[in-house]
Parts: structure tokens; C-alpha cells; sequence
């Protein structure tokens, strides 16, 4: 045990967590620089470095690794942490490793109030996308606890009415494209599929600012968190306002994950396998929010990089690649459950 | 048994009545003396009863068949699996088929409708035995849900398989836009009478083997003491849903949800006996797949949304409010 110290936000974590943590954050970094200088054009390291602060270090590499590898690579880090932390948070509050925002209707919420503000306001800008990923997110979610709720929420209910409402936005998304114009409707296809390629400094602002925003108000909550895993009266007892904690848990996860939507599209099964990933590096007892975050980001840069190096003739969005991945863990974990192990 | 025949009869109304709406509705509204008369009394030189000789009969015909096929596979599947979220649409089976077709055009294999059919049932069949192998095992506690969960991963992975193929072969993905489109349109009339036979013997088939079916799900041990061959009966029920899935996603592209809604409301119009169940499933979901397919055509003029867009709507909201009924001990 030893407890970290940043001003007012103190952590208590395991040696293992620490340790398991800062070897993702090594492994990123390594990522990142290879990301940098990944493909033709042999731009130095130092140069790269330079130029993704934005020191002018001369003509191909200000714009090839400046403007063009950076803010995706970042992207991809960025949105992997948002996914990693809303996948954590609410498999956390559920108490069940098969909750993941991409499969019980919120991300696909997402995708519907972005695709609508496309096709109603001829949204380009993408903080307008955004605010729509928001709200879209948030009314399916509400929906979903609207349906599900009976007497409290059971977790697995939940799932149940988050894969119907699921099917229920996508048909909306579906209307809305088959209704919207050509132009818009070629936008919001190319922004569904998922995907980090040509990704701007604008997407990077965009994730920078939710994850600013929403990551602090989580990790405040996060012992609430882990005592919420012990039972409401365990929490209750331990004098954590049980029904605050988990609102504004449950809000921000949400909003994580219509953040992530915002900036890359649907991108599946980063939020499911990553926390299930950090729990088993780490062997932690309960949900651990930073690896998880870590995890994600790793992930997804990873599979973007595995994206870059196929050849030509088979340049996939990484959303292909993070389900080829994530689909078989899903049917592996059912499995497991169905042979009476812990579901 | 008198309610039953009722209800099977009231269906059969509707069912008559869908086909009617069907016939009458569309870009241009027909009336029904004109339907009638191009039943009766063909006139070639009437624009309007060549519209509905043309177009509207193999679109009504296709609604029909996938309507019954996707009807009666729920219904067994949901009592194969003792599992009231089971849908060939839902659990990925659909998928399996479209994979199948896609892989087939891309390889150069499936040149026509009629290899392409084999191909879909192949393809159904691959995932009907993987999802009941995951998620179907035992009426354990959770079962319900695993069992959804194993469909939506599976789904998820061969939609992410085909994408990829399809990103890769425009010429594919040219020809499959006709199938994933879960439309009424888009197929030749020939080509979709040549599955009527498939689906009227699968579906008589599953009458005759309904009885059988409803002893297995008294429990394997009854089952057995009324001499009933468990494992033969599963793989007879496995191979009618491939079939009947395969074919309605041949004939209409991957469609969710009718699988799953028109059993459950089946069950609670005739109770839980298989045969009935059987019946009414075939003749509602028919007519439920006709009306969704009508709604499509007037809800968003001057176009038209596929009718897999419609029940995916109506039945994805039906699908949460069955969770919510759903009582704890069965979760």
C-alpha cells in the first residue's frame, strides 16, 4: 500500500497497481514515439518530439508528423483513456464485467445525436457534433434507467434494455440518413464507421477539454467507487452518500463515452476489454480507474498502428481491428460464465 | 382449443388485411376494386393493375415468407433454448448468412440467387451452432442474458469481418447494398418463388416435430420417459430455424426483431402450446413484416426505409420492455 499525493487528490494504491502503471505509461510512451515515426519520410526522433510542440524544425516534418501523425496518435491516446475510464466506471457501478458503453445503447446514442445535428443543422463544426453526441448519449441512457428501473436497477436488466434501446437509435440513425441530403449524409457515414484517420488539433482540443473536465470529478469519486463495490449499506455505513456518488458517476462515464463518440466515431470493445485487462495486470481487488485509462489509450494507439502497417489494399478503420480483438474476448467471457464461473 | 382456432382465424384476418394494405399503399394508392380486378379479370393495358401484378405482388410475396420463416424460427428457437430473447436476428444467425453471401460474391462462387441460397444457409448454420454452443448451455441462472450477450459479440464480430471485405471489394459491396438493406425490394419475383417450397416444408416440418419439441421442453429426463430422441429432435429444430433464417435473409436481407416479438406475443394470445405457437407465429409474422414494410413506404416520402429499419424500431423497443418484465430469479 502507499498513498500518492497530488495537492487535495490523494490515491491509495497497491505497489502492483503502481508499478503495473507506470509500465503502461513507459509502453505508450514507446508507442507514441514509433507512432511519430512510423511510415517514409526519416524524420529524427528529437525532430518529431520538436515539432509535436510545436518548436519549427523545417518543412517535412512540421507537417507530416505536425500536423498530421501527432494530433492522430494523441487522438487515439486520448479517446482510448476516455473509453478505458467509462468502460472501468461503469462495470464498476454495475458490478458486471460485460457493461460497456458500446453495448448497451449509449455510444449508439451518441452516434444518433451526431448524426441528427448533422442532418438538422448541417452541423461541420465539431463542437456542435459533440454537444449532439452529448445530449443523444444522455437521452438514451435516461431512457435506458427509465425502462430498466423497477423497484432500483438490476445491472443485468439494465444490459437487456440498453441492447434494445440500442437497436431502437440505430433505426433512428438509419431513418435520419436515409432523410438527410447526399452531402450530409456522405459526412456523417464517413464519421460512423469509427475511426482516427485524419483526425485534426481541433479533435485533440475537443478530448483534451471532456476528459479535463469529467477525469478529475472521477477520480474525486473514486473511493466512493470502490466502497460502492462492496454494497449500498456497506457504503452507507462507511459514510458515502450512495445515491449521489453513484448519479454522478453514472453521468460522467456516460459523458465519457459521448465524448469519445464525438471525436472518432463509434469505436467498439476498447471499453470493455481494457478495464478487464487493467483488473488482471494489476490484480487489483476493485475497479482501478488509471491503468484502465492507460489500458484504453494503449489499446487503441496500438490497434491503429497495427491498422497503419497492413499493407494498402487492406487500410481498415481500427474499428474492424478493436472488434476482430474485442468480439471473441465477449464470446470467451459468455463462455466462461455459461460453464457456471462468475458472469 | 376453441380460443386457439380464434385466434389462428383473427390472424389470418390480419393477415389478409396486410396483404391488402400492401397491395394498396404506396407512391401511388390503389383501390381495392382495381387489385381485385387484376386478380380476376387481368388487364395488361391498366397502368394501375400492372403496378400491382408488377410490383406489389412479389414485394407482398417476399413479405409473407420472410414474415412466416422469421416467425416460426423464433418460436422454436425460443423453445429449443428455453430462452425468451431467442432470435435469429438477434443472436447473429442473420449475420452468419450475410457473411456467408458476401464471402461467396467476393470469392466469385455465388453468381446467382441460387448459390447464393446454399451459401446463406451454409453461413446461418455456422452461427446457429456457435451462438447455441456460447450462450445457450444450461437453464442456469443469467442464461437469458449470456445468451443475448453471445448474439450481439458474435454479431459484432462477423459485421466487422464482412466490413472489412466489403471496404476491400467494390464490386461486392455494390451487390450486397441490395442485401443488407433488409428491403422487400430488390430481388427478382422467380428467384424468390423458387424458396416458397423451402419455407412451406420447414414449416410444416416444424409442426409435425412441434410436439416433440414441447416434451423436450418439459425437461430432458421427461423427454426420455416419453421416448422422445432429445438429441435427435435439437438437431432437426437447429437445422429448420437455419433453414427458415437463411431463407428469409435470401429473401430479404437481415431482419431483427420479428423472430423475437411475434412469438412472445403469440404466446400470450394462444399459451405455450408448441403447434398453435407455430401457426399463429407463421401467419403474424407475415402480417407484422407487411405492416412495417407499408409504414416504411408512407412514413418518409418521397423515399421509402427498408423494412428491417421499421421492426428494428418497433422491435427494439418491444425488447426493452420484455426485460423489463422480466423477474429477477430469471436473470
Amino acid at each position: 500500500m502507499r498513498i500518492l499525493r497530488i495537492g487535495p487528490l490523494g490515491i491509495t494504491t497497491h505497489r502492483r497497481t503502481f508499478a503495473v502503471g507506470l509500465a503502461l505509461l513507459a509502453a505508450l510512451a514507446a508507442l507514441f514515439v514509433f507512432a511519430l515515426m512510423q511510415g517514409q519520410s526519416g524524420i529524427s526522433v528529437l525532430d518529431s518530439l520538436k515539432a509535436v510542440v510545436g518548436i519549427p524544425v523545417g518543412a517535412p516534418a512540421d507537417f507530416i508528423v505536425g500536423q498530421v501523425r501527432a494530433p492522430r496518435a494523441l487522438t487515439a491516446v486520448l479517446v482510448g483513456a476516455m473509453l478505458g475510464v467509462s468502460g472501468a466506471v461503469l462495470q464498476s457501478l454495475t458490478r458486471n464485467p460485460l457493461a460497456s458503453p458500446d453495448f448497451i445503447g449509449i455510444s449508439m446514442g451518441a452516434g444518433t445525436g451526431a448524426v441528427l445535428t448533422i442532418w438538422l443543422v448541417s452541423a461541420t463544426s465539431l463542437w456542435i457534433t459533440a454537444a449532439g453526441a452529448v445530449v443523444g448519449a444522455l437521452t438514451t441512457a435516461a431512457l435506458i434507467l427509465a425502462l430498466s428501473w423497477r423497484r432500483g436497477i438490476v445491472p443485468l436488466r439494465l444490459i437487456l434494455a440498453g441492447i434494445g434501446m440500442g437497436f431502437v437509435v440505430q433505426a433512428i440513425t438509419q431513418y435520419a440518413l436515409t432523410r438527410m441530403d447526399v452531402h450530409d449524409a456522405g459526412n456523417a457515414l464517413g464519421w460512423l464507421v469509427g475511426s482516427v484517420t485524419g483526425r485534426t488539433w481541433t479533435h485533440v482540443t475537443v478530448a483534451v477539454t471532456v476528459l479535463a473536465v469529467l477525469l478529475p470529478v472521477i477520480l474525486w469519486h473514486a473511493r466512493s467507487l470502490r466502497t460502492l463495490e462492496m454494497g449500498d449499506d456497506a457504503a452507507r455505513a462507511l459514510g458515502i452518500p450512495v445515491g449521489v456518488a453513484r448519479s454522478v458517476l453514472a453521468v460522467c462515464s456516460v459523458l465519457l463515452a459521448a465524448g469519445a463518440v464525438a471525436v472518432t466515431g463509434p469505436i467498439g470493445f476498447i471499453a470493455l476489454v481494457a478495464p478487464a485487462l487493467a483488473l488482471r495486470a494489476t490484480r487489483s481487488a476493485g475497479v482501478t480507474l488509471l491503468p484502465s485509462a492507460l489500458m484504453g489509450a494503449l489499446l487503441l494507439l496500438a490497434a491503429d498502428q497495427l491498422s497503419q502497417l497492413m499493407p494498402a489494399t487492406l487500410q481498415f478503420p481500427v474499428g474492424v481491428f478493436t472488434a476482430a480483438v474485442g468480439a471473441p474476448y465477449l464470446l470467451w467471457l459468455v463462455w466462461r460464465a455459461s460453464r457456471g464461473g462468475p458472469s | 382449443m376453441r380460443k386457439r382456432a380464434v385466434v389462428a382465424v383473427l390472424c389470418l384476418v390480419a393477415l389478409v388485411g396486410a396483404v391488402a394494405l400492401s397491395l394498396a399503399v404506396g407512391a401511388k394508392q390503389i383501390d381495392l376494386g382495381t387489385i381485385w380486378n387484376s386478380l380476376a379479370a387481368y388487364d395488361p393495358e391498366d397502368p394501375l393493375q400492372r403496378i400491382v401484378r408488377e410490383s406489389r405482388w412479389s414485394r407482398t410475396l417476399i413479405g409473407i415468407l420472410a414474415g412466416s420463416a422469421l416467425g416460426v424460427a423464433g418460436a422454436l428457437m425460443q423453445s429449443l433454448t428455453r430462452n425468451p430473447f431467442a432470435d435469429p436476428g438477434l443472436l447473429g444467425i442473420n449475420a452468419g448468412a450475410s457473411l456467408a453471401v458476401v464471402l461467396g460474391l467476393t470469392t466469385g462462387l455465388a453468381t446467382g440467387f441460387a448459390t447464393q441460397v446454399p451459401l446463406a444457409f451454409v453461413g446461418a448454420g455456422l452461427a446457429a451452432v456457435l451462438v447455441y454452443a456460447i450462450g445457450a448451455r444450461g437453464a442456469a441462472a443469467g442464461a437469458p442474458v449470456r445468451l443475448a450477450l453471445a448474439g450481439v459479440a458474435l454479431t459484432a464480430l462477423i459485421s466487422s469481418v464482412t466490413y472489412a471485405v466489403l471496404m476491400v471489394d467494390d464490386a461486392t459491396l455494390d451487390q450486397y447494398r441490395l442485401w443488407v438493406a433488409g428491403s422487400l425490394t430488390g430481388r427478382q419475383s422467380e428467384d424468390v418463388t423458387a424458396l416458397v417450397p423451402l419455407v412451406v416444408i420447414a414449416i410444416a416440418a416444424a409442426l409435425v416435430a412441434s410436439r416433440q419439441l414441447e416434451a423436450v421442453a418439459l425437461g430432458e429426463d421427461a423427454a426420455r420417459a416419453l421416448g422422445v430422441r432429445i438429441g435427435a429432435i435439437r438437431t432437426v429444430i437447429i437445422v429448420l430455424v437455419t433453414l427458415l433464417a437463411a431463407a428469409a435473409t435470401a429473401a430479404a436481407g437481415p431482419i431483427v426483431f420479428v423472430g423475437l416479438a411475434v412469438p412472445h406475443l403469440a404466446r400470450a394470445l394462444v399459451g405455450a402450446s408448441l403447434p398453435w405457437l407455430v401457426v399463429v407465429s407463421a401467419l403474424g409474422g407475415a402480417a407484422l413484416v407487411l405492416v412495417c414494410d407499408v409504414i416504411g413506404r408512407v412514413i418518409a416520402p418521397p423515399g421509402e426505409i427498408g423494412v428491417g429499419i421499421t421492426t428494428a424500431f418497433i422491435g427494439g423497443l418491444i425488447f426493452a420492455l420484455m426485460s423489463r418484465r422480466m423477474k429477477v430469479v430469471e436473470l
